[in-house]
């Protein structure tokens, strides 16, 4: 008794103290949810422009703007204050954005003032969100990259472009603080019941638009095996990149016949012309640069978050696909029987 | 004493699937409670020690881990208990947490039948019923003796609790024994031919791990491990399916469709003979280097025709095709669906890991591209990379010549200075293409020869040897001088291009 008394209390004591960013986010509020049922973490700092409605009693939330010049220095004084041990760095725009502007100031300089905060409070361990889709659809792709492959996402497109400077910023920062942990999560699109992102909205569509003659392969991640991947870097200490994503692969076609959509067959050509007048018009869901995307591989390979992480995805991408799709019918049916005819 | 010590582990006991630590599996055994327990089976209900004790389980004892040492399975579970609005696992140091009941709630199939199971374990904390026949460990087959609430004798008691622990140290071993191994592997290896290794079969999952639900796991493990079941219904059996492809993009049903027309082309167009195709062998990893000839490569689809009808096994050959054509529509998709995958080291390893029977044209684009009065000359074979694979992967080689198809679209010239927009090599002109436009580059119907060479191993060579430049070289150019002299000798057994 005595001995597990003095276990417990040690683990009291080294009791983490999480701070997320981006907390108002699917993946963080999610996360918060998480961590707050976890003794292991004993308080939790949400840092978003809104509070996360997950937010229980061991949460405090900040209201911080990350396009503010005075960023840095808040959050640094937040976490110095609060004594955080990790930084959860989730506060990333999961659907392409018109505002490029304000998407660089929220991601790329974002992460450099979450960085140099960390580093002011010495923070022990940094966790930062980023997607396989920065690897870049090319034709020249293996068909499962593996972490090692440099991000050759279209430079020209902002979305891709704030997300590996990011990144850049973080192993950078990795290099310099000797002693932090970076974890650095890839995650696949994530699909699931209650996620919402361009994948989804893409995949509501009464018609799917795809290129002629192209039917490249697709892998997704379920929300929820995400978000335990998002758990696991917070529990372990796991300093690296890691691909999070589903196991198997299916072909768009059979992503678009599973989920019941429609296929439209564009010829590429004009489908890129119309796309970038459909972006400025906002009528598009994405800018054009992700229609290669729809053309050619870019497919992950998750072996290194299994054999290093412990991570294994309970959903397949065929599995993750269908879960979204069940919960997205009965969206259609019940709007259709708000609206009166 | 030991109820707390017990109580703040198994809170963990959900993980022992995936953490491997050693666990000191003699300390915990539960038989100091077991003694109290028997001898005042009514005070049993007020200690709240003595009450888990019967259902400590070898999952308890596996899951002897300090508390603070988190695991994937715990985050995982958490993270799905969360989601789907199930109370997360507490490790809190008051409560007793379940130690029996996993609380592993999981959106997926039969994880979901331990809940009664749980409930029950709470109801029956009030109850004075002595807990020691509710050991879990039900596989041995004979129910635990119940121990008589009116005992008569001190002695009677004394040799029964001695026999009732012996039988529970005998099950703990067991149970621990046989969870251990089964407890990181699926139970049965899905079978060889679908092998992405990293997916259990949904049902009969390694979660089968604590101590109340054992009977319903063992009934699902029995009937869902069975390979019928993991062919037809398992993760891997799911592709068989229209909707599902494998790793590389082959599509198996979409491939039987077009087969009629590979068939047609294999034995009218082409009228294709082979030799020596039991050179290959019947199962492993395996690599064909072939020559590469024709602007147009038929001779993958051919080769993989030919290894399919012929070969005693049927085997499925995947053939490393040019970056070039998964830039076209239509050609992409296509070869991709049939079997073809992009060449590339990586591919190449990771299909070979699975013991793929793969083809190789090391000549690449230089080999579609030679010229009318180079033909039936290999190429360079590229920078060796084929040797360094099989000298990482071990792997045989079956060296393989294609007569007959270098006349199919013999060419003349390569233009190439539209080739850039194109996104095209080259730009081939040919006697009849661009003459006849599109239909110019339908293949003329030549006889066509495949011929297997004797197995190359490099078994010799280890793995490091693939660093060797001059080596990897050597023997490139040893399977180049192989095939070579295949090619010539079939060549000047040929008396005519259209009859053989």
């Amino acid at each position: 008794m005595a001995s597990t008394s003095k276990k417990l209390a040690e683990a009291h004591k080294r009791q983490e103290v999480v701070a997320v960013t981006g907390a108002a986010s699917f993946l963080g509020a999610n996360l918060i949810g998480l961590l707050e049922e976890d003794d292991r973490a004993g308080r939790i700092v949400a840092v978003d422009i809104k509070a996360p409605l997950t937010a229980g009693k061991k949460t405090r939330t900040y209201e911080v703007d990350f396009t503010q010049p005075t960023t840095e220095a808040r959050l640094a004084e937040i976490l110095v204050a609060e004594r955080a041990t990790t930084v959860v760095h989730l506060a990333f725009l999961s659907s392409p954005s018109h505002a490029s502007a304000w998407a660089h100031e929220l991601e790329s300089v974002g992460t450099r003032h979450v960085l140099v905060a960390a580093r002011h409070a010495q923070v022990r361990k940094l966790v930062m969100w980023s997607q396989t889709l920065l690897y870049g659809a090319d034709p020249s792709n293996p068909n499962f990259i593996s972490e090692r492959q440099p991000l050759r996402a279209a430079p020209g497109e902002s979305y891709f472009r704030d997300k590996i400077e990011a990144e850049q910023e973080a192993e950078k920062f990795g290099q310099r603080a000797q002693g932090s942990i970076v974890t650095i999560l890839r995650t696949a699109p994530i699909l699931g019941p209650t996620v919402h992102n361009y994948v989804t909205r893409y995949l509501s569509q009464k018609l799917v638009p795809t290129m002629m003659g192209f039917d490249p392969l697709l892998q997704f991640v379920h929300e929820i095996d995400a978000i335990a991947a998002f758990k696991l870097a917070v529990d372990r200490d796991l300093p690296g990149t890691y691909n999070i994503v589903g196991d198997g692969v299916l072909p768009l076609s059979t992503v678009i016949k599973l989920a019941g959509r429609i296929a439209v067959p564009i010829p590429h050509p004009l489908a890129e012309s119309l796309c970038a007048m459909g972006w400025i018009a906002q009528l598009a869901e994405a800018p054009p640069a992700f229609l290669k995307y729809l053309r050619f591989l870019c497919v992950a390979d998750g072996a290194k978050a299994r054999d290093k992480m412990g991570f294994r995805a309970a959903y397949t991408t065929r599995e993750a696909l269908i879960d979204f799709t069940s919960a997205q019918r009965l969206r259609d049916v019940k709007l259709l029987q708000e609206t009166p005819a | 004493m030991s109820g707390d010590e017990k109580s703040g582990k198994p809170g963990k006991a959900g993980k022992s699937g995936k953490t491997k630590k050693p666990r000191p599996s003699k300390e915990a055994r539960p038989t100091k409670e077991a003694t109290p327990l028997a001898k005042k089976p009514a005070a049993a209900v007020t200690a709240p020690t003595t009450k888990r004790s019967g259902a400590v389980s070898a999952s308890q004892v596996r899951a002897d881990l300090p508390p603070d040492v988190p695991s994937a399975a715990d985050s995982l579970a958490a993270a799905k208990a969360f989601l789907i609005g199930a109370p997360a696992k507490k490790s809190a140091p008051k409560k007793p947490p379940r130690a029996a009941a996993p609380k592993m709630a999981t959106p997926k199939t039969i994880e979901v039948a331990e809940d009664p199971e749980s409930d029950e374990l709470d109801r029956m904390e009030t109850i004075p019923v002595p807990r020691v026949e509710k050991t879990p460990e039900v596989d041995s087959a004979a129910p635990t003796p119940l121990i008589p609430r009116d005992a008569p004798s001190g002695e009677r008691i004394a040799d029964e609790i001695r026999a009732l622990e012996e039988r529970l140290d005998r099950m703990i071993d067991e149970a621990s024994q046989r969870h251990l191994p089964t407890a990181d592997v699926p139970p049965t290896p899905p079978p060889p031919s679908y092998s992405p290794p990293s997916i259990p079969p949904p049902a009969a999952s390694s979660r089968a791990v604590d101590g109340a639900g054992e009977t319903v796991f063992d009934t699902a493990r029995e009937l869902l491990s069975t390979d019928f079941y993991l062919r037809k219904w398992g993760r891997m059996g799911m592709r068989n399916r229209s909707e599902e492809v494998d790793d590389f993009g082959f599509d198996p049903v979409y491939e039987h469709k077009v087969r009629g027309a590979f068939n047609f082309l294999y034995e009218k167009y082409f009228r294709v003979e082979c030799e020596g195709i039991d050179k290959i062998p019947a199962e492993g990893r395996c690599l064909l280097v072939s020559n590469h000839s024709g602007t147009l490569p038929f001779d993958g689809i051919m080769l993989k025709t030919a290894v399919k009808r012929e070969h005693p096994k049927q085997r499925d050959v995947r053939w490393l095709a040019e970056d070039f054509i998964f830039h076209f529509p239509f050609l992409g998709a296509f070869s991709n669906r049939v079997g073809a995958v992009r060449a590339c080291q990586e591919n190449a390893e990771r299909l070979l890991r699975q013991e793929a029977l793969v083809a190789v044209f090391p000549e690449g684009v230089k080999g579609i591209g030679k010229l009318w009065k180079q033909r039936y000359q290999l190429q360079r074979f590229g920078r060796g990379g084929f040797i360094k694979l099989c000298l990482r992967t071990q792997t045989p080689i079956v060296p393989v010549a294609v007569v007959g198809a270098e006349e199919t679209n013999p060419l003349l010239f390569r233009v190439e200075v539209l080739s850039k927009v194109l996104g095209l090599p080259y730009l081939p002109v040919t006697p009849t293409f661009p003459a006849l436009g599109l239909l110019g580059l339908a293949p003329a119907p030549t006889k066509w020869r495949i011929l297997f060479g004797d197995v190359i191993t490099l078994d010799g060579y280890g793995a490091e040897a693939a660093d060797d430049e001059i080596l990897v070289g050597r023997l490139a150019e040893r399977v180049r001088a192989t095939i070579q002299a295949m090619l010539d000798r079939a060549v000047g057994e040929r008396r005519s291009v259209w009859f053989g």
